[in-house]
Formats: C-alpha cells, sequence, structure tokens
C-alpha cells in the first residue's frame, strides 16, 4: 500500500533520512522507534507531504507522491494525521472540530457529518462531552477528540507522531487504548512512539531508525525479545530501565516513588504489581542499602517483552551480602524481599557489589 | 498519609481511621499522634479501609501499638484491603494481630 524508496531528506546541508526504504502492507499497524533526532517525524511527515524529500520515491497505492501532477489535498484526506499535540481549535466546541473538515474540504452535509461525528466521539468514549470546548478538556481526551477528528475524514492511513508523548503518565493509556481498538478494525497505521510495550503488543511490525535509515526492522518478537543489531540492542535496553544514584542524605522517597511509577506506567504495568516494586524498592533502599552505605547506584528495569522487573543495586564496599545480614532492623525487609522477588542475587565484580532482584519472573 | 481520631463517651474506645500510605515518610507521625492518646484507652481500633499501602515501617509502628495495648487492652484492624493484607501475611503478622 505503502512503498517508499530511498528517501533522502536534509536540512541546511544536514542529512537526516540518509536512505529509507520501507514496504507497508494494507492493515499493516507499524511502529516506528528510536532514538531522538533520528529522522522519525521527519519520515511521517514526508509521507504526507509536509515536507518535501530531496531524493527518493514515495508510492501509495499507484499514486507517486512526488509526482508533480499529484493531488496533494486529495492524498492528505487519504492520510490522516494525529500529532503529539493536539491542535484542537480552542473556540469550537468538540463536535464542531470534529465536522469541520468532513463539511469544508469533503462537503459533507452538517446532519450527516454531525452523526459521524458523535458516532466517532462514542468509539472514543467521549459522547457526553461533544458540546464540551477543548479547554475543559483534559489532555487525555482532547487527544481522543484529536483521533475522532482524524478519522472523521474516514482516512486509508492514519500517522500518529509520539500521541501520548505531551500527556499525564495517568491518561496514556486511555488513548493507547482507543489507539488499540482502531488497530483491529483493519485500518492502516503508522506510529512513532515511545511506548515499547505498546508497540510490542499492537504492531505487525516494528522499523528502528537510527544513523538515518531504517538500521532494522522485524515482528515485534524480533526487535524487542532478540534484536539483532548492535544500536538497535543498546537502545531497546536502554528504553526498558531507569537508573539512579541514590544519596541516602539527599532521598525524596516519594519523588522517587513517583518517577518509578511513571515509567511503569508505561511500560504497561498493572497497578498491583507497581504497588508490589514500590514496596520491594522501600524495603531495599531504606531498610537493606541505607544503612550500610550512603550511595548506591541503582537501576531498575521492565521488560517491555515479559513484564518482568529486575532491579540491581551497585555499590563499592566490602563484599558482604546485606541480604544475608541479621540485623533486627533489616529482617522484616528480608522478609517481603524473599516473599515477593522470585530471584535474589548477590555478586562482586571488580570491586563493585551489585545485588540482583528479580520481580514477576519465572522462579528459578 | 492522613488521620483523624475518635473516642467514644467514657473515652475507653479509640478509633484512628488512617488513609493512604504508612511508609517510612509517614510512619513516623503515625507514632507520634498514637503517643499522645493511649491514655485510659482500653480498645484502639486502626480503621485501614482508606490505606492502600504498607511498609515496614509501617509495621514496626502496628507491632509498637500493640505490644503498647497489650497489658490494659486491646489492639483491633479494620477494614485491610488485600494488598496490604498480603503484606501482613508475608512478615507473620497476620498471626500476631487482632484483623477483623
Ligand atoms: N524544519 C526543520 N529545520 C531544520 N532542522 C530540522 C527540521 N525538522 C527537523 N530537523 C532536524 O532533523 C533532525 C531529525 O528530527 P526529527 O524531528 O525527525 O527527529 P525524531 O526522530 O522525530 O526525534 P524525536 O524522537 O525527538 O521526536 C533533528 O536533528 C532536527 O533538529
Ligand atoms: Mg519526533
Amino acid at each position: 500500500m505503502i512503498s517508499v524508496k530511498h528517501l533522502c531528506k536534509s536540512y541546511n546541508g544536514a542529512p537526516v533520512l540518509r536512505n529509507v526504504s520501507a514496504e507497508i502492507g494494507r492493515g499493516e499497524i507499524i511502529s516506528i522507534i528510536g532514538p531522538s533526532g533520528t529522522g522519525k517525524s521527519t519520515f511521517l511527515r514526508c509521507l504526507n507531504l509536509l515536507e518535501h524529500p530531496d531524493a527518493g520515491e514515495i508510492l501509495v497505492g499507484h499514486t507517486n507522491l512526488l509526482d508533480p501532477g499529484t493531488d496533494v489535498p486529495e492524498l492528505r484526506m487519504k492520510m490522516g494525521m494525529v500529532f503529539q499535540q493536539f491542535n484542537l481549535f480552542p473556540h469550537m466546541t468538540v463536535l464542531e472540530n470534529i465536522m469541520l473538515a468532513p463539511c469544508t474540504l469533503r462537503r459533507i452535509p452538517r446532519t450527516k457529518a454531525r452523526e459521524k461525528a458523535l458516532e466517532l466521539l462514542k468509539t472514543v468514549g467521549l459522547l457526553d462531552k461533544a458540546e464540551a470546548l477543548p479547554e475543559e478538556l483534559s489532555g487525555g481526551q482532547q487527544q481522543r477528540v484529536a483521533i475522532a477528528r482524524t478519522l472523521a475524514m474516514e482516512p486509508e492511513i492514519v500517522l500518529f507522531d509520539e500521541p501520548t508523548s505531551a500527556l499525564d503518565p495517568t491518561m496514556v493509556n486511555e488513548v493507547l487504548t482507543v489507539i488499540r481498538n482502531l488497530s483491529k478494525t483493519g485500518i492502516t497505521m503508522i506510529i512513532v512512539t515511545h511506548e515499547m510495550r505498546f508497540a510490542r503488543d499492537v504492531s505487525t511490525r516494528v522499523l528502528y531508525m537510527d544513523e538515518g535509515i531504517v538500521y532494522e526492522e522485524g515482528t515485534p518478537q524480533e526487535i524487542f525479545g532478540s534484536p539483532k543489531r548492535p544500536r538497535t540492542r543498546a537502545f531497546i535496553r536502554r528504553m526498558d530501565m531507569l537508573c539512579f544514584e541514590l544519596d541516602k542524605f539527599d532521598f525524596d522517597l516519594y519523588h522517587f516513588r513517583s518517577e518509578v511509577d511513571d515509567f511503569a506506567v508505561r511500560q504497561m504495568m498493572e497497578q498491583k504489581k507497581r504497588n508490589a516494586i514500590q514496596l520491594v524498592l522501600e524495603e531495599l533502599i531504606e531498610n537493606i542499602l541505607f544503612p550500610r552505605m550512603e550511595k548506591t547506584q541503582l537501576e531498575i528495569g521492565i521488560s517491555a517483552e515479559s513484564g518482568e522487573a529486575e532491579i540491581r543495586a551497585l555499590w563499592t564496599g566490602p563484599a558482604e551480602n546485606p541480604l544475608n545480614a541479621d540485623d533486627e532492623a533489616g529482617q522484616m525487609a528480608r522478609m517481603i524481599l524473599s516473599k515477593r522477588c522470585s530471584q535474589r542475587e548477590f555478586a562482586q565484580e571488580d570491586s563493585r557489589n551489585i545485588l540482583t532482584l528479580k520481580l514477576f519472573g519465572e522462579t528459578k | 498519609m492522613n488521620l483523624s481520631m475518635k473516642k467514644n463517651e467514657d473515652g475507653t474506645v479509640l478509633t484512628v481511621i488512617v488513609d493512604g500510605s504508612i511508609d517510612t515518610v509517614t510512619a513516623p507521625e503515625l507514632e507520634n499522634r498514637l503517643e499522645g492518646a493511649y491514655a485510659g484507652v482500653k480498645e484502639l481500633i486502626l480503621d485501614f479501609a482508606g490505606v492502600d499501602y504498607v511498609s515496614s515501617a509501617g509495621l514496626r509502628v502496628i507491632m509498637g501499638a500493640d505490644q503498647r495495648m497489650s497489658g490494659t487492652g486491646r489492639l483491633i484492624l479494620k477494614n485491610v484491603n488485600e494488598d496490604v493484607r498480603e503484606v501482613f501475611e508475608m512478615t507473620g503478622f497476620d498471626e500476631l494481630l487482632n484483623i477483623e
């Protein structure tokens, strides 16, 4: 349905897209992932000609987009785009926002457009907000309206550029749910996203962009489970990880907890597991680590692939497994860790102590 | 954590309604508030309907309160939610405390 060949785009002589090629079939759900600044947005914008490529070819169906004779407005109607910023018209109601393009560009009669708009509002769960102004809605609700507005044009392809990046973590899921439901309708979708677990769950294929090319592509299982190339691997590992330098004398448990929770929400970890990981972390930090050392490095990994969590604490000092200590203060903490963790390992490497805890994995 | 207390007419039954999280940060406050309220109390009821998280710091305070009451009366925990109950079970506290 979309065929991209050797696409190139530079800004002021600096190449962003060096040689991007991709084949996207009808009904596919493609996720595009990759580090910041590697041209993911630029690529999407080239697809619907918000940017003009320097070289290469884009075929949508049998239309060559870069032909001077191509009807660009017609193409844009076929290809809807949802941005990070929702860009609703602030002085129009939700309903009017959705009806605007169908009435003006497609010249659909108002009664019909209205019917369609209400139907779409229902599918995004916002029927009761039809008469509200955008400012009366939360960010998540505004983004759902923006999606409904895009769908009102009945596009064959929808492009999403980080639709949840501007949202408060508590609102991410409601938007992802709408996109997930949409993915089951057979529409073709290309989604640039940092929500790895989501990409894994909904995509038919994942493109990893880096160095101005599609550096690696594959099924979600291939890209998240066993990426082949070094940059893909490093990226997947980084996205699944949160790192802290903890200092006993400068530690704010609540601030720490909310950072961990935001991360866990984005990895789509459910509430009960999030509570469990918070408890393990508090016990580990307050009752096992801080009584023994001032500074610790902490890494928290939540696999987008399996939902498993791994906590690693690293510190320098004598090799002594704090989980084997018998101080009374740490006793309850050790009990909790032993019940909540499927694996607990201590090791010393290069005079660094490493304590590894795993949650929700297979018990060894 | 939020906390409110009420006593019955003769001051022998103290009900403490706790909300939120009892953890390293909030446990000392719970301990302080209880400390000022024991006098004359025969039955201390901790209503945990609004408590969604308890860590070992919280358990220690609850244990302390239980010991404090054990000579002259008793401590009863009410409306403990499932997650919190699991923490009691993991540490064997469910055996030691009166949980209704
Ligand atoms: N209109 C523009 N003019 C000049 N440079 C631009 C323009 N748009 C993008 N760039 C540059 O092109 C590069 C790629 O940008 P792009 O927004 O496509 O990256 P991205 O992969 O979407 O990154 P992110 O994950 O941060 O959204 C960046 O270095 C950016 O500064
Ligand atoms: Mg971008």
